[in-house]
């Protein structure tokens, strides 16, 4: 039986993986950090991360946006605690 | 009804950021002429007035670097350069200029009318000659991100030009909100959780059941459990995995590598294509949100207006009622029911030629797994569904190709 055709897909350069990029060169991901602060504000204060102030600087990665992104996210998609 | 459409059962979106067609697809209209691409002879004027002529010279990345302003003023440019502006036709002969402006940098500024050449990108253009692509899909709004991701999801911006945060307004609903009101199933399927999502934020907050990583979508796929629709989005960030190694940015924004956004379409492919029952049962259309300021050389034609107008401090003081699209992306509808090499023709046909736009998804899951609805835009009652390409006949299994991933 004939088979379908495998197209092989080169592995990307190792080089390409830079999590120290300037944050500033993605406004992109400096605008969800800020779309994230704002949903941040409403967690209690215990489960707010601290992370933002250094992100909105100079100097801020795409490295550290990304560990603020996760820290957010995580506290909004656990499960509600039972009353 | 095709027997396409008959056997359809997933619609899985999967949606990349900020590339043109002409840059990632534009090479392709040298072996099929019905591709709406590059001639070779395409052309921009530069800053010293020499044209600077499309090149197949694009790299996967370092290239890029600054990322090209595609804002709504800098958009405004790229498309109506040499014109009086709107309501005039675009001349598409702003993109140098554009990207000039933010470096003063010639050299630099000619490599915006860079596309990539044949089989430099073997997962797109594998499946675009395999499978349906579209030569009129345009991003919603000529502008940046988030405000084109939002007709994706909303089929409107709600007023928004821009990537500011902003608020779903009644009585119009996500996608996925009207899919679990009709007793439907829908996933939003983000990378992880460092990566997240850049839909507009408040639905991860009110509706987070909605929710899952990619990881699942994979899981999901190989069990059979994949929901009605699933809209998935690609990693947006270099970063550490949660134990440790490195997970590159896949979603093709620059600076990030094209070649890993490869192989995270050739990933989300496969993970379908390897599930008989899943694969003979999906839709796949793979699309992105706007063109990121690169070059292409078709106009964007207008469109029914959603019944908002963009806040003028977003568009440089330029009023803007959503009545006309944003710059041509690459789009290519992926199913066994669909006939190998087919090309949906755009505005270069008159009289058959169809403008797709973002709205189309929320339009074309409305219509097949909801049906009527009428609590959205006009804008999205409006647009092209894309289901009518399935065909009556599933092509063989050696007639579909899969991609080997080391």
């Amino acid at each position: 039986m004939a088979q379908p055709p495998v197209i092989r897909v080169p592995k990307p350069a190792r080089s390409s993986y830079q999590p120290h990029r300037q944050l500033s060169k993605n406004t992109l991901i400096l605008n969800q950090v800020k779309h994230f602060r704002e949903l941040e504000k409403d967690l209690p204060l215990e489960d707010q991360s601290g992370l933002f102030e250094p992100l909105i600087g100079e100097g801020a990665t795409e490295g550290q946006a990304a560990e603020y992104i996760r820290h957010v996210t995580k506290k909004l998609l656990r499960p509600a605690k039972k009353e | 009804m095709s027997a396409g459409l008959d056997a359809l059962k997933h619609v899985v979106v999967l949606m990349m950021e900020n590339r043109s067609f002409d840059h990632m697809l534009g090479v392709l209209h040298a072996e099929n002429p019905r591709i709406n691409g590059l001639t070779g002879n395409e052309a921009n004027p530069d800053t010293n007035n020499e044209p600077a002529q499309v090149q197949p010279n694009a790299a996967f990345q370092g290239e890029l670097d600054p990322d090209p302003d595609h804002h709504f003023p800098a958009v405004n440019k790229q498309l109506f350069f040499g014109t009086p502006g709107p309501p005039a036709v675009p001349s598409m002969k702003g993109f140098v200029q554009s990207y000039w402006d933010q470096e003063h940098n010639v050299k630099q500024s000619r490599k915006i009318m860079y596309y990539f050449a044949a089989d430099k990108l073997p997962v797109l253009h594998t499946l675009a000659r395999n499978y349906a692509v579209f030569n009129g899909w345009f991003a919603s709004i000529p502008g940046p991100t988030v405000c084109n991701r939002a007709f994706a999801h909303y089929g409107t911006s709600f007023g928004q030009a821009s990537l500011n945060i902003f608020y779903v307004l009644e009585p119009y609903k996500s996608i996925y909100e009207r899919m679990l009101a009709a007793g439907r199933t829908t996933k939003l399927y983000y990378f992880d959780p460092a990566s997240s999502t850049q839909e507009v934020v408040n639905l991860l907050k009110n509706q987070p059941q909605i929710f899952a990583t990619y990881g699942q979508f994979l899981e999901d796929c190989k069990s059979g459990n994949l929901p009605d629709y699933s809209f998935v989005e690609p990693n947006y960030s270099d970063h550490p995995g949660e134990d440790g190694g490195e997970l590159p940015a896949s979603d093709q924004h620059p600076d990030h590598d094209v070649q890993q956004g490869e192989v995270f379409m050739a990933s989300v492919y496969n993970a379908i294509r390897q599930n008989p029952d899943l694969w003979k049962s999906t839709a796949l259309l793979v699309t992105y949100d706007e063109h990121g300021g690169i070059y292409d050389h078709v106009p964007p034609p207008s469109c029914t207006p959603d019944g908002f107008h963009a806040n003028l401090a977003d568009t440089g003081g330029m009023p803007f009622a959503f009545d006309r699209l944003g710059v041509r992306v690459p789009s290519i509808l992926i199913s066994p029911w669909i006939a190998k090499g087919t090309v949906v023709p755009g505005p270069e046909d008159a009289a058959n030629g169809r403008a797709f736009e973002h709205a189309s998804i929320p339009a074309t899951i409305t219509g097949h797994f909801i049906g009527a609805y009428e609590q959205r835009t006009v804008r999205e009652k409006g647009a092209q569904t894309f289901l009518d390409l399935l065909t009556d006949t599933m092509r063989p299994d050696e007639d579909c190709p899969s991609f080997g991933l080391d």
